[in-house]
């Protein structure tokens, strides 16, 4: 099936995704964020207690994920990873995007959320603390992307 | 509530699919600053939850299967802003964060796996982290 327009345009997207933050809260009373939602899946998995809220949430996650790769013509299983796959071999691109992750997930869970936790639902509440972090995580993000860009000649 | 929070992450995972935010080339044109649509894209996010969001706790919103409305609002603290550095630094690199790695993986992409598994270690290791300081004695 081929259903799905080649992208989905901004202004379609971002108010479904305003959206997302709005129904959790008017329906559950819960607030929308993805790290919380990893690290209560990782409880689960250990046997540990755990919010299940959030790991239905983590659920959902993959399954709107696979829905819409199926909708946009099927799954396509593959090793690509964009331009960074192009440049870096395979053998030092994994461990390189473990590392990335793991950076990532630390700062994450140390900030007290990520790009949708600080930089959608917690801005949207009007909280300093996401607003601060969404303005620290942006900002450095653009810097470290530039400074790639300038130390890889341009490849990045 | 369980079936609630699986259907919204349906459709926010679903949405961050359809946008294409689960893909390098997206991210990373964005940090680049040559393309703008992201930043648009969480623009009409916000502009579209937090005056729905005031609304509802002004009208003193009760939901139906958790009680009375309440956002959360925290202030400013120095984790907030060192964690979010930190943070940054691992997404200019993945050019991905959480939720797009996951939407990655759910297409069949090999690597995004890869970035779910450093991220599963990291929020694991800074969870341990700040459980083990919370338990040594102050002094």
């Amino acid at each position: 099936m081929d259903i799905l327009p080649e992208r989905l345009p901004w202004f379609v997207a971002g108010p479904g995704i305003g959206l997302c933050v709005v129904a959790l809260y008017a329906l559950i009373n819960r607030p929308l964020g993805a790290t919380t939602a990893y690290l209560e899946t990782f409880k689960f998995a250990r046997g540990r207690r755990f919010e299940p809220w959030r790991v239905w949430f983590f659920g959902g996650l993959i399954a709107g994920g696979f829905v819409a790769a199926l909708l946009r013509g099927g799954l396509s299983f593959n090793l690509d990873y964009g331009q960074l796959g192009e440049k870096v071999p395979l053998i030092l691109l994994v461990p390189l995007l473990v590392a990335a992750g793991l950076v990532m997930g630390y700062g994450a869970r140390w900030s007290g959320g990520c790009t949708s936790g600080h930089g959608i639902r917690g801005t949207s509440s009007l909280s300093p603390a996401s607003w601060a972090a969404t303005a620290t995580f942006m900002a450095t993000a653009v810097g470290v992307t530039f400074v790639l860009h300038l130390a890889t000649g341009g490849a990045l | 509530m369980n079936r609630v929070s699986f259907l919204v992450g349906g459709a926010f995972g679903f949405l961050i699919s359809a946008a294409r935010l689960s893909e390098y080339a997206v991210i990373h044109d964005m940090l680049r600053l040559k393309e703008l649509d992201v930043f648009l894209l969480m623009a009409c996010a916000i502009g579209t939850a937090a005056p729905l969001l005031w609304l509802m706790r002004r009208s003193r919103w009760h939901t139906p299967f958790g009680g009375d409305l309440a956002l959360v609002r925290a202030p400013i603290t120095r984790s907030n802003v060192y964690g979010a550095a930190v943070f940054g630094t691992g997404w200019a690199i993945a050019g991905t964060c959480p939720v797009p790695a996951l939407a990655m993986s759910a297409s069949g992409a090999g690597l995004g796996l890869v970035v779910v598994a450093g991220l599963f270690g990291g929020i694991a290791l800074r969870d341990r982290v700040s459980a083990t300081r919370a338990n040594e004695p102050s002094c």
